[in-house]
């Protein structure tokens, strides 16, 4: 046992074996071959809509490109405003980061340290929100933006309706509380006894001690911010208003099919870059979303 | 009679037992308070706690709980633009059921699940347990696995349908023609439409479960494993006696998981084909978008809303009681 990780069912003086050995070599070349499925089309989208307009339409397609346009990008770019709806999303995701974190982690702090008589009711209940489906709601719910309750806002064509809904997620109320679970009741005791107050003790106890998870669920909100559709869709009517998801499906059947490619690239590139980046943290909301299972 | 027990109970006898009572406990305080000032007490001890989740509890009535209320109510009544207007009681239930296109879309919901459980229930098992034996290279294919997931679905759905093309233009056409295959439909054969819709699905989600199969599988005790070596058990028989009886838990959390969320599918067909060709790919819930939101009957829409929720809650049970039954018997 050289290696404490790399090791499940197969042993390692089984792998010496001819039959398990030929096993190992087919799982590996079918995994290599999965790999290829999995990022090929994207990577084929991304790295066509750099071809020239003559190679892109010729037939049959290349596979590999041998013309690289690049000034084709920074045309599509400034003519389709896409700076516009980066900085859209951008404005979308920052509010939704806010939100999130402010509300569902106020939310895991009264669950997990707070506990006053009757939050265990309330827990339930949201944690039943987050079970029972939800096919029943989208009308109502268009409805409350259109004319939200008392206020009688119209909300489309803001980023509210998003925001909010950012600060309601039960699974990150989850992972929030679980995770203010392990942080020591002390603490919050010497803090109290030096006069801190319940907002207080959250703010210059909690936070700090949480750095690890407010930066995997600030990541996800990102990546789930820039993915999201359906509300962004029917919320942001007006084309100043739009992200960069709703963009690039409101402009689909307008755009000739090279422009399409280059658009696409502008919506698969940040997301991709970001799990280069930070993918350690992503991994890290499966361990910490792990109570689920 | 009373008396005696409860005077023995009373008795400030010091306590042997170091964990106090529960149940004397009550009977140990003085005569309770009237309830109006014991709700002032948990008030004033409390009122700040509450004050930290009243933003949480208004963002939640006002986009889960009031929606569901009122969607079922809703439902109940016939609507014009969204609001209600007359009660009709089971009128729009009706209407929708007797719809040509309800069982159509019945059954395609179901043969979305169909298809998510032949082609994405057992594949991502198998890639978390595959990659997990590898000795190298096993955060490149954990990557490679979890790329499609970066992806935005919009995103995802646009590309294949570029590749799904019909007629020889199409990417995979073209690809298919090398190997001397003429071009098919794809999208467009309603044959393929929903097997494809749920590839993709399969395609794009799958890296998210293979990584919750991965952790799963790394909590499994090793020395299980050494010991059926020692026993002399091979391959196989330590994947089926082992390693897949101590991931079944999870397993079967992701199963009704699945079955539910695509049972509500309705994104990837909107994009792919909008429920076509000719409602082959139409499912419930884009079904209940399309009565929403293109042909503004919302009260038809909530009946279905409501119906697909039943259907949904009658799935979940006969789940849980056959996974009771399973568990007992084994």
């Amino acid at each position: 046992m050289r290696k404490s990780e790399a090791t499940g069912i197969i042993g390692q003086l089984e792998l010496r074996t001819p039959g398990v050995r030929a096993l190992y070599m087919v799982l590996f070349l079918l995994m290599a071959l999965l790999a290829v499925v999995c990022v090929f089309p994207f990577l084929w989208v991304m790295v066509s809509s750099l071809k020239d307009i003559k190679e892109f339409y010729r037939m049959p397609p290349t596979l590999i490109p041998q013309t690289f346009n690049i000034e084709k990008l920074g045309e599509a770019w400034n003519e389709l405003r896409f700076m516009q709806y980066y900085s859209n999303t951008l404005i979308m995701t920052v509010g939704s980061v806010v939100f999130c974190l402010a509300l569902n982690g106020l939310a895991g702090y009264f669950f997990s340290k707070l506990k006053p008589r009757g939050s265990v009711f309330l827990f339930t209940l949201i944690v039943w929100t987050m079970l029972l489906p939800n096919t029943v709601g989208m009308v109502p719910m268009f409805k409350n933006i259109i004319d939200f309750p008392i206020l009688h806002l119209n909300l489309t064509n803001t980023y509210w309706p998003m925001w909010l809904m950012a600060g309601v997620n039960p699974v990150v109320i989850l992972i929030f509380k679980s995770f203010f679970d392990n942080i020591p009741q002390s603490l919050l005791e010497a803090a109290k006894i030096d006069g801190a107050t319940k907002l207080g003790i959250f703010v210059k106890v909690m936070l700090p001690l949480s750095v690890p998870v407010i930066a995997t669920i600030t990541i996800m909100t990102v990546n789930a911010v820039w993915m999201d559709f359906f509300w962004p869709f029917m919320v942001l009517k007006d084309q100043s208003q739009w992200t960069v998801i709703v963009a690039i499906y409101n402009m689909k059947a307008l755009m000739p099919i090279d422009q399409q490619y280059i658009t696409l690239t502008f919506a698969i590139l940040p997301p991709v870059v970001l799990f280069l980046f930070f993918q350690r943290y992503i991994m890290q909301g499966y361990t910490f979303s792990g109570i689920k299972g | 009679m009373n008396v005696i027990p409860d005077t023995s109970v009373r008795k400030p006898t010091p306590n042997p037992n170091p964990i106090p009572n529960p149940a004397s406990a009550p009977s140990l305080q003085p005569a309770p308070k009237p309830a109006a000032s014991r709700i002032l007490r948990y008030l004033a001890k409390e009122w700040s706690s509450w004050l930290l989740v009243v933003p949480t509890i208004i963002v939640f009535l006002i986009f889960a709980w009031q929606p569901l209320v009122s969607g079922i109510y809703l439902s109940f009544f016939r609507t014009e633009g969204y609001s209600a207007v007359e009660f009709i009681g089971f009128g729009n239930y009706v209407d929708v059921i007797q719809n040509s296109v309800f069982l159509q879309t019945l059954k395609n919901s179901f043969v979305y699940v169909f298809w998510s459980l032949v082609i994405g229930f057992v594949f991502p098992i198998a890639v978390a347990i595959a990659i997990n034996e590898l000795r190298r290279g096993k955060s490149f294919f954990r990557f490679a696995v979890y790329f499609p997931n970066m992806v935005p679905a919009i995103a995802a759905s646009m590309v294949w349908l570029l590749l799904f093309q019909p007629g020889e233009n199409g990417v995979l056409n073209m690809l298919l023609s090398y190997i001397g295959i003429g071009p098919q439909g794809w999208l467009q054969d309603s044959r393929l439409t929903i097997p494809l819709i749920v590839a993709t699905m399969t395609l794009r989600g799958f890296g998210g479960t293979v990584l919750l199969y991965m952790a799963s599988l790394q909590g499994i005790n090793q020395e299980l494993y050494e010991a059926a070596s020692i026993d002399g058990a091979g391959v196989w028989r330590k994947l089926f006696r082992i390693t897949l009886p101590q991931i079944s838990n999870i397993v079967s959390l992701m199963l009704i998981l699945q079955i539910s969320g695509v049972f509500q599918v309705f994104g990837e067909p909107l994009v792919m084909t909008e429920g076509g060709p000719n409602n082959a790919s139409m499912s419930l819930m884009l079904q209940s978008y399309f009565y929403a939101f293109r042909y503004f009957e919302a009260g038809h829409s909530m009946a279905l809303g409501v119906i697909t929720f039943l259907i949904l809650m009658v799935l979940t049970v006969i789940y849980f009681w056959l996974d009771k039954k399973f568990d007992k018997e084994a």
